[in-house]
């Protein structure tokens, strides 16, 4: 699981001025009843713009994110480490296939999403632009990413639209291993020689940073949102999911005792909220606008894998093939 | 050539030009297919979701990699989206039984037809059971006539031609004894409480 906060476009409410103001009270009032959109229900142009563009962002992340992580399979330490990670990125392909056939479910096909991801038209986890140098990355990625993403999709699993809350909710049954799987390799990094301690601290300083962007922007800088979680797309802001996050993870990272590169980092017992140095919003703009240190890899090594399969799709392909939107 | 720290990555052939997309022609992701699991025996097949395939046989594979790789199950099949009949979707404790228009097919052969409700909003359509029929219409029909839905409110309603299912053979059963053996995919083998226990003891002044 990899999907973390995400980037919406800038929203014009005033876009509704054009829809059915009976259907768009009918349609409002089904979610404030608790009830689910399906795909041949009414809905809002800005619905339908705002899922497309947040389920494509997951599944794109879950493919990416399969390739640092899949990079370590053959060097894992030893056979079960191998056999778990092996699993753990094919489920997570599986992830990114439940989550383009919810998409699909609301009219942007499949090759239209892998176009745009391979033009960078359309964008991913900022975090997978980031290289995995040592066998710690590769664990600080199954256990603290996959632990920020479940933390956020559980969120998400309860919003309104009824394909995605079902994908999300099959995907986070899948997660219950990779969680543990993660916490037991850095335990075992923990409690083993102080060369493997320093390693695992070392991932922890490269990765923070970056994981606290994982959340998305700050509620300060990040677009309105407020109609995306009036309409359940998004259950939670950025900033309350970061909390949740800190609140989850933080004492157990300390439990393990490594330090968080983050001397401001504390949690504030009368509001109950962590405190925490403001990420450098700036790097996440500059590398989500591919100047990251692998954006050029990850999306190059997508690209020669579409070229490559081509003849095969092709091949394949029967004449008596004919598409049709997936129902639910 | 792609630098990267990943040595197969840098082993990966020069194809195209970098940056430049080749865009998808339609059916580049070739059709789609909706995937049916029984996860216990007894249990009524349950929707899981979609697959894209070439044909049924493939889609079938590739269903059993998508759905059926983690927890249990006992069967499955798969039926190209095209060949599934869909009835108008309800709402408001509103049955399909009270919207669909009643449909007599023509004289002829009946054909044998699946049905599948959503007993509810938000979950997945499930099998109730297996209908003559000439029209997918007029199966629907006869599925509430039979009381197939056992007197539950249907909010959607899908029919399928039996012959157009790829079912699961009685040998391929066997496809999913092993899921059990696979433990490396179980959290609960994944329990680090007494080393973490051991360390922290350790620590303590």
């Amino acid at each position: 699981m990899y999907g973390g906060g995400n980037t919406f476009e800038g929203i014009k409410n005033d876009g509704l001025a054009q829809e059915n103001p009976e259907k768009l009270a009918a349609f409002e009032a089904r979610i404030a009843r608790g009830e689910k959109i399906e795909p041949t229900d009414w809905m809002p142009q800005l619905y339908r713009k705002q899922l497309i563009r947040m389920i494509e962002q997951h599944a794109h992340s879950e493919i990416i994110g399969a390739l640092p992580e899949g990079t370590w399979i053959t060097r894992a330490p030893g056979f079960k480490r191998k056999m778990a990670l092996m699993a753990k990125v094919q489920d997570e392909v599986g992830h990114a296939q439940l989550l383009y056939s919810a998409a699909e479910t609301l009219g942007k096909s499949r090759e239209q999403m892998i176009d745009d991801l391979i033009t960078g038209k359309s964008k991913y986890s900022n975090i997978f632009n980031y290289p995995t140098f040592t066998w710690a990355d590769c664990c600080f990625i199954s256990w603290l990413v996959d632990a920020g993403a479940i933390v956020n999709q559980l969120a998400n699993a309860k919003g309104s639209y009824g394909p995605y809350c079902r994908a999300l909710d099959r995907i986070c049954a899948e997660e219950s291993f990779h969680l543990k799987y993660g916490h037991h390799c850095v335990i075992y990094l923990a409690t083993g020689t102080a060369k493997q301690r320093a390693m695992f601290q070392e991932a922890l300083n490269r990765w923070w940073p970056p994981l606290m962007h994982f959340f998305g922007p700050s509620d300060k800088i990040s677009a309105h949102t407020e109609i995306l979680m009036r309409w359940k797309v998004k259950m939670s802001s950025n900033d309350d999911i970061r909390n949740q996050f800190l609140d989850m993870y933080v004492p157990k990272i300390w439990e393990l005792g490594f330090t968080i590169p983050d001397a401001n980092l504390k949690k504030n017992e009368e509001t109950g909220k962590w405190e925490y140095t403001e990420p450098d919003w700036e790097e996440f703009k500059r590398v989500i606008n591919g100047d990251g240190p692998c954006n050029k890899e990850r999306l190059e090594v997508r690209r020669i894998a579409e070229e490559r399969g081509r003849w095969v799709r092709e091949a394949l392909k029967s004449p008596e093939s004919a598409y049709v939107m997936p129902l639910a | 050539m792609v630098h990267s720290l990943d040595p197969r990555v840098g082993r990966l052939p020069t194809i195209g030009t970098p940056g430049m997309v080749v865009p998808k022609v339609p059916l580049d992701q070739l059709g789609t297919f909706e995937v049916f699991v029984q996860p216990k025996e007894g249990k009524p097949f349950q929707h899981e979701g979609i697959v894209h395939a070439p044909d049924l046989e493939l889609a079938y594979v590739l269903a059993k990699e998508t759905f059926t790789r983690r927890f249990t199950c006992t069967s499955l099949y798969v039926v190209e989206t095209r060949h599934v009949y869909v009835s108008p979707t309800t709402e408001g404790g509103v049955s399909v039984a009270a919207v669909l228009p009643a449909i007599t097919g023509p004289d002829g052969e009946p054909l044998s037809f699946e049905l599948f409700m959503l007993p509810k909003r938000g979950k997945q359509h499930v099998h109730i059971g297996t209908v003559m029929a000439t029209l997918p219409q007029e199966a629907m029909h006869r599925g509430f006539q039979q009381n197939l839905h056992g007197g539950k409110t249907v909010y959607n309603l899908w029919a399928v031609r039996t012959t157009d299912i790829r079912f699961t053979t009685p040998e391929e059963k066997e496809l999913w004894l092993t899921l059990p053996e696979k433990k490396f995919r179980d959290a609960a083998e994944y329990k680090g409480g007494d080393k973490l226990k051991a360390f922290l003891e350790k620590q303590r002044p």
